[in-house]
């Protein structure tokens, strides 16, 4: 997501396309604190809704882990007016569809439809925001629902069972510690009485917003907003999540087993929160590594040297301090400390000689069509709305922050890098078949 | 108390029933088509919303004219991009990426496809890229040989995820020895054999103009690129023979229950995939077989997904499709679960097949999988991307405009009648091919009983012959 808006900044100021403007966002509060973000888009004559509520498994703790997922599941199993099955079986017969998915930091609801069933989706949300009506038959079922949603995620991709050991490693005492599927013992012992409190706590008017794109007037949706969810009581605001993870004193190194073809591996730095001055080097800094087969990491590891045959990386946005991470397949016959080697060789190339304007030149033309293929659906310009509002504070920062990619110059790329690919400041995970070697 | 909210919310989807979803009628954008003297079908269609371009190409030039060299029409389509006449694979790579842009190519069962999207105002610049990677490969050795060795290392990797390799064993079981059945991903026992000369060879007789097209969509005008077109493309050498329509000869029906069983010794969940033979794209009733089965198996509050997921919870989801080519396809129910509620879940999917078949549908059912077809429909149309393609589908499958066109009012036309005879026509009832992939030693007896059962192990590759 982080990427999305960085082109979008980049098409502001590069060449002044004048297509979306922040005056295109139209916005109101309603009196009980639920924000909403409209965007009138007539090109197909369909709508969507996307809820984001502030809340993720960093507001779990040890014992109710995997519970803002498991919640997300229950949001669709029945409220007052429309009880168990109803939320999916009115939407769908009203031509609309619908998903959600829950990060450490926020849960995210996503309703599509045609336009001319606003009302009913207005008033889907309505319900199960009002009165969740949790019924126990359902979380039982449920519960086998994100037991088998656990399982065949880690027995269809090593990278979940491998990402989840670096990043419980990394982080020891802040809640990113566990994963967001939560502690196969926690997801089987969860209660009524937890996720009562939750839904109270956490899905409260005041601790979502809204945001509306396609073929709607604002003055519509104004209208229904105010009708269906305006009368919802706000609640006080959720407990902080007070905990912050120590500075990391060295390295960690984790080893995980399972039958593999060739060793994988993931690599960790602490990097800072969204809004950190520091975000947008790295972001740059994260394309730079990988992305394309012209990009660094492709080029030495995977071409060269052929000492991978896969290498990505991520550096997300989130509410407190993350991870930027790395991540590789080694080749056939090759030992994996020599790739873990070579990775260090192209980060220490940066860290010591920098990158050429022509690089930086690259990722911000890159930025610039991944920010195209946003805007040209009414689900991209949800999204990317909705993700500045929440995670940078304002979704008007959008339109500021054209400057703050400009400003990042190679010497800044450098410095980063520096600062946060320290060796003291990484975990290195490998996932493999003889974790006797 | 459950049953009192659920006549509230019937009474609800009874007032909703009369509402009719008639903000649709989405149309397809208006578009033109020539061809060239040497045979090549191009389209091209104005879109002025954000200043991109898609581009899209079709050839017969897929994974079933491998012949006994699996993965061939896909390591050559990949190979397309190791080098041209004027640009390295580094300098090519190089290129596009600065430019933010993306040129992919690929082989599918039937075809091989490029697709590219970039920047209006790079357009001369990618668009002669598009034609050297089309025209004037130059498959490169070294290249290759990396290529080779990274898809073989990949082909291992994939029997990591029983979800990643289950349709290739299930073409295969369904198929047999009809080309339909071919891996197009590639084995690893024929991979290791191809050579520069094989791709070379496949090249050539495949990648000609005369059964292929393209497709333009985006922010240019049309009077103008039908001369960048024709100027790039005419070149092209129009193909000797006549490509011989392999997929047209016959597929077998299968004529008893058989069960593939895949050991992956490790797995603590069953994978599993149940079905039939389906139809082919241009099936009249292919719009009507689309909205019976979104009821059966194509949405979340789908016959399967209900049972298996929201009523057991023996499952993260369950499904159906019908997957269509020109000459034929398949029919699959496809889910996975814990080892050890492997029966419950394959009773429970073979009771909900029989339900369909003992039940049929009610008007209500119908209406909503309507309205949710529909409803659906438009943002599938919304991209450049999108558009490209679909005109290169319609090149491939011989359809026209009026699928788009008429969508609403064919969908509006099923009646439940029409749709009952569907599901008698059209979803299987019995001789149903089972692939299950899990820990043989926990379910062998189980798979035995849905028929005869053939165990193999999951790093050897797919093969015929039950």
């Amino acid at each position: 997501m982080k990427k999305i808006m960085l082109s979008f900044l980049l098409l502001l100021t590069l060449t002044g396309y004048t297509q979306m403007t922040a005056e295109d966002v139209k916005t109101f509060t309603l009196k009980n604190g639920m924000k909403f973000l409209i965007v009138e888009d007539f090109s197909i004559p369909n709508a969507n809704m996307y809820l984001f509520y502030k809340v993720g498994s960093r507001n779990e703790h040890q014992g109710i882990t995997g519970l803002s997922h498991f919640f997300e599941h229950m949001m669709f199993n029945g409220a007052k007016k429309y009880g168990p099955k109803l939320f999916d079986q009115t939407m769908e017969f009203n031509g609309g569809a619908n998903n959600a998915y829950t990060t450490e930091n926020v849960t995210v609801y996503t309703n599509w439809f045609p336009a001319s069933a606003t009302e009913v989706i207005f008033d889907l949300e309505s319900d199960r925001i009002s009165s969740l009506n949790i019924d126990s038959t359902m979380v039982e079922s449920e519960r086998g629902v994100v037991l088998s949603e656990r399982s065949t995620g880690l027995e269809n991709s090593p990278w979940r069972n491998l990402v989840q050991a670096v990043q419980a490693t990394a982080f020891q005492e802040h809640p990113y510690h566990w994963p967001v599927i939560g502690y196969e013992d926690d997801m089987k012992n969860w209660t009524q009485q937890d996720l009562e409190k939750y839904f109270k706590t956490y899905y409260a008017p005041n601790n979502c917003v809204v945001v509306v794109s396609g073929a709607l007037k604002f003055e519509k949706v104004k209208q229904l907003a105010e009708q269906y969810l305006e009368p919802i009581p706000a609640q006080v605001a959720p407990p902080k999540v007070h905990i912050k993870e120590p500075i990391q004193t060295g390295e960690r190194r984790i080893t995980v087993k399972k039958e593999v073809a060739t060793p994988y591996m993931a690599i960790a730095y602490h990097t800072p929160e969204a809004k950190h001055e520091d975000y947008y080097a790295l972001n740059i800094l994260n394309s730079i590594l990988t992305s394309g087969q012209s990009s660094r990491l492709y080029t030495a590891l995977v071409d060269q040297q052929q000492l991978a045959t896969e290498v990505y990386s991520s550096f997300g946005e989130s509410f407190d301090p993350g991870l930027f991470f790395l991540y590789l397949v080694s080749n056939k016959e090759v030992a994996h400390t020599d790739l873990e080697k070579a990775i260090f060789i192209e980060l220490d190339k940066i860290k010591n000689t920098g990158i050429t304007e022509k690089e930086l030149q690259k990722i911000k033309n890159q930025k610039l069509m991944e920010f195209y293929d946003q805007i040209e659906t009414i689900n991209g310009k949800s999204n990317n709305i909705g993700t500045y509002e929440v995670f940078f504070g304002d979704y008007k920062k959008m339109f500021e922050a054209p400057d703050n990619y400009n400003n990042v110059t190679i010497a800044d790329i450098q410095r980063v890098a520096k600062k946060y690919f320290a060796k003291s400041n990484r975990t290195v995970g490998v996932l493999k078949t003889n974790v006797e070697d | 108390m459950k049953q009192i909210k659920q006549t509230i919310v019937i009474v609800c989807m009874l007032m909703a029933y009369n509402m009719t979803i008639s903000a649709q009628n989405y149309k397809l954008p208006e578009y033109t088509s020539f061809k060239l003297p040497n045979g090549l079908t191009v389209y091209m269609m104005e879109r002025h919303d954000v200043p991109v371009i898609s581009f899209s190409a079709i050839l017969p030039a897929g994974a079933i004219y491998d012949g006994n060299k699996t993965g061939l029409a896909g390591l050559t389509a990949t190979a397309l991009k190791h080098g041209t006449k004027s640009f390295t694979k580094s300098k090519l790579d190089e290129e596009l990426d600065f430019l933010g842009a993306y040129i992919n190519t690929s082989a599918a069962k039937e075809y091989a496809s490029l697709s590219s999207k970039f920047a209006a105002k790079d357009k001369d610049k990618v668009l002669s890229i598009i034609k050297e990677i089309v025209l004037d490969p130059v498959f490169d050795t070294t290249e290759f040989e990396k290529e080779k060795s990274r898809l073989l290392v990949r082909l291992e990797q994939q029997k990591e995820s029983p979800r990643s390799v289950i349709r290739s064993y299930f073409n295969k079981l369904l198929f047999g020895n009809h080309v339909y059945g071919n891996v197009t991903q590639g084995i690893n026992a024929t991979v290791n054999k191809l050579t520069v000369a094989d791709l070379k060879n496949f090249y050539n007789s495949n990648y000609t103009p005369n059964n292929a097209a393209i497709s333009i969509v985006g922010d240019f005008s049309i009077k103008e690129m039908r001369g960048v077109i024709t100027t790039l493309f005419s070149n092209w050498k129009k193909g000797d023979n006549a490509t011989e329509s392999l997929a047209s000869k016959s597929i077998v029906n299968p004529i008893e229950n058989k069960v593939l069983l895949v050991n992956k010794e490790d797995a603590k969940e069953t994978t599993f995939f149940i079905g039939a033979l389906g139809v082919s794209r241009n099936n009249p009733d292919f719009i009507s077989i689309d909205v019976v089965n979104t009821l059966f198996g194509g949405r979340f509050t789908s016959m399967l997904n209900d049972e298996l997921r929201v009523n057991t919870g023996l499952t993260y989801g369950a499904g159906s499709r019908f997957s269509t080519l020109k000459n034929g396809g398949s029919f699959y129910i496809s889910t996975f679960t814990a080892t050890k509620t492997t029966e419950a879940a394959i009773d429970k999917a073979l009771e909900v097949l029989n339900n369909l078949h003992a039940n049929g549908l009610d008007e209500k059912s119908l209406t909503s999988a309507k309205n949710y077809v529909k409803g659906q429909f438009p943002p599938d149309y919304e991209t450049t991307g999108q558009l490209a393609r679909l005109l290169t589908q319609m090149y491939w499958y011989n359809f026209d405009e009026s699928f788009i066109n008429n969508f609403e009012k064919n969908v509006d036309d099923l009646d439940l009648i029409k749709a009952n005879k569907i599901i008698a026509d059209y979803f299987p009832k019995d001789k149903l091919q089972f692939v299950l992939i899990g820990k043989a030693a926990d379910i062998k007896e189980i798979a035995e009983k849905y028929g005869t059962v053939r165990q193999v192990e999951i790093k050897e590759d797919p093969k015929s012959g039950f």
